[in-house]
């Protein structure tokens, strides 16, 4: 049986149709058109399905889109505003924080959960808490490098 | 990968959701769904019926009620290891809850749903297709237990990193039914059964946690070594508690047994003892002596061997140093 539900995403409410069994990825990927959020492992265990559920990290493919309602979902398209990048999505442009970008929105989403958790984390905090996030063209460096950068210079307040 | 479909309930009770559960056998509880989803996506495990908890309110919390510390069931684990007394005075705890998966695995991932995870195995933690070379495993709804080669019996490994800390630290947990509660040891909720790891009644939920204030004030700590670091089940991990006060020492060892396990032997062993050269080379002949390996896993049960020395050893090291 499908159930009318009603979801909170990057600020817009959004009425969808769900059955029980859709999580909350395929709901973003399959019912709103939001391509952004990638399909990884789809098991929970690369971090690629990352998306901020009140302002928390949370993996979309082990989670019931049923179990979304009521929280405020912020996907990569939600992060720019009037059309300027956020200042991680900007720091990863300008340090080459990618190569081939498939795991990459769900590295900005954890990122950002991280730098509004903790503005200043050290370097080793940051590698720790972003350990779940694979990136199979092994680009850790820059990643890192991109989100301290961002750290740096707005103390991770937006 | 597809859900397999399901009836989904949302009580607002634990009542309810205990009346649920008796009502539908088959039916499984989530709480994070970092464990429970995944088996499902690979049709390990086809409920029926999906409760879920986590619109049941003020199941998350931690906090200190005569002495004692009571976690909410439903609490992240990531707030169970952030709480200034865990982080503080149970140490242990602290570490094994901050290694579990990753970090959004503490986010989602609850303490009463790390202590109900399954057990795990090479043969069955896998897609329905690479199953599908060989027949059903017992645990899956077959027969044959491809570890043992034997029928209807399952040597999955228990993995959790939680249980083992909370071993050591003498923890109890109530499970909640219909009509009450009851209160008991942490060690007498796993039944030692790869097929049914639970020893929890129908229609019962594990709702608390409850760890005594004598656990508090002692040396406390977990280690754990697996393939990566930053997202794995430990190979082998080993929590250790031991106290000046009372000249006692407890030991805990999780993936080494289909449930989380004490090492009873060298515990008595080091009982009253200082701790020193004695009791770091009683380790290695003592600490495997409870453990039932199995090759559930692509370790080698001497590798596992060594690591639950190593591991425990350097445990007591650090217990030494901070004396």
């Amino acid at each position: 049986m499908k159930h009318g539900i009603e979801l909170s995403v990057n600020g817009d409410l959004y009425e969808v149709l769900v059955a029980p069994n859709q999580t909350l990825l395929e709901v973003l990927r399959d019912k709103l058109g939001l391509m952004g959020t990638k399909r990884g492992c789809d098991v929970g265990a690369c971090g690629a399905c990352t998306v901020l559920l009140d302002g928390e990290a949370y993996l979309s493919c082990v989670m019931l889109a049923m179990d979304a309602v009521g929280k405020k979902i912020v996907t990569i398209e939600g992060l720019a505003e009037n059309g300027t990048l956020h200042p991680l999505q900007d720091s990863f442009v300008r340090l080459g924080g990618l190569q081939c970008g498939f795991c990459t929105p769900g590295i900005i989403m954890t990122a950002k959960a991280v730098l509004d958790e903790e503005p200043h984390p050290t370097e080793a905090s940051l590698k720790k808490k972003m350990a779940g996030n694979l990136c199979r063209c092994t680009g850790y460096t820059k990643v890192i490098e991109a989100v301290m950068d961002v750290a740096k210079r707005t103390g991770g307040q937006d | 990968m597809r859900l397999p479909k399901f009836e989904y309930r949302q009580p607002e009770s634990m009542k309810e959701a205990c009346e649920i559960l008796l009502d539908q056998p088959s039916a499984r509880v989530l709480a994070g769904g970092t464990d429970l989803l995944v088996n499902m996506k690979h049709r390990v495990e086809t409920p029926t019926t999906v409760v879920n908890l986590k619109r049941v309110a003020g199941q998350s919390y931690v906090r200190k009620e005569n002495g004692a510390l009571r976690i909410g069931a439903l609490t992240p684990l990531k707030h169970v290891y952030r709480d200034p007394f865990v982080a503080e005075k149970l140490p242990a705890l602290a570490a094994a809850a901050s290694s579990v998966g990753s970090y959004h695995h503490q986010t989602m991932g609850t303490i009463g749903g790390n202590l109900c995870q399954q057990t795990r195995c090479k043969y069955f933690n896998q897609s329905k297709w690479w199953r599908s070379s060989r027949p059903l495993c017992f645990k899956a709804g077959g027969d044959l237990c491809h570890v043992a080669k034997k029928e209807r019996v399952c040597y999955s490994t228990y993995c959790g990193d939680v249980a083992p800390a909370l071993l050591v630290l003498d923890a109890e947990v109530v499970l909640s039914a219909k009509d009450g509660s009851r209160q008991v040891p942490l060690e007498s909720m796993y039944s030692g059964e790869g097929k049914m790891p639970l020893q929890i009644e129908r229609g019962e939920i594990l709702t608390e946690v409850v760890i005594p204030a004598s656990s508090a004030n002692a040396f406390s700590t977990y280690k754990k070594f697996a393939n990566r670091g930053s997202i794995d089940f430990p190979i082998v991990g080993a929590a250790f508690w031991t106290s000046t006060a009372t000249g006692e020492s407890r030991i805990a060892l999780t993936a080494v047994d289909r449930k989380p396990v004490r090492a009873r032997q060298l515990e008595e062993f080091m009982r009253g003892k200082p701790l020193g050269q004695d009791c770091l080379e009683a380790v290695d002949g003592l600490v495997t002596k409870e453990a039932r390996l199995m090759k559930s896993s692509i370790d080698s049960l001497s590798f596992k061997r060594k690591l639950m020395g190593l591991l425990v050893k350097e445990s007591i090291k650090e217990a030494m140093g901070g004396r």
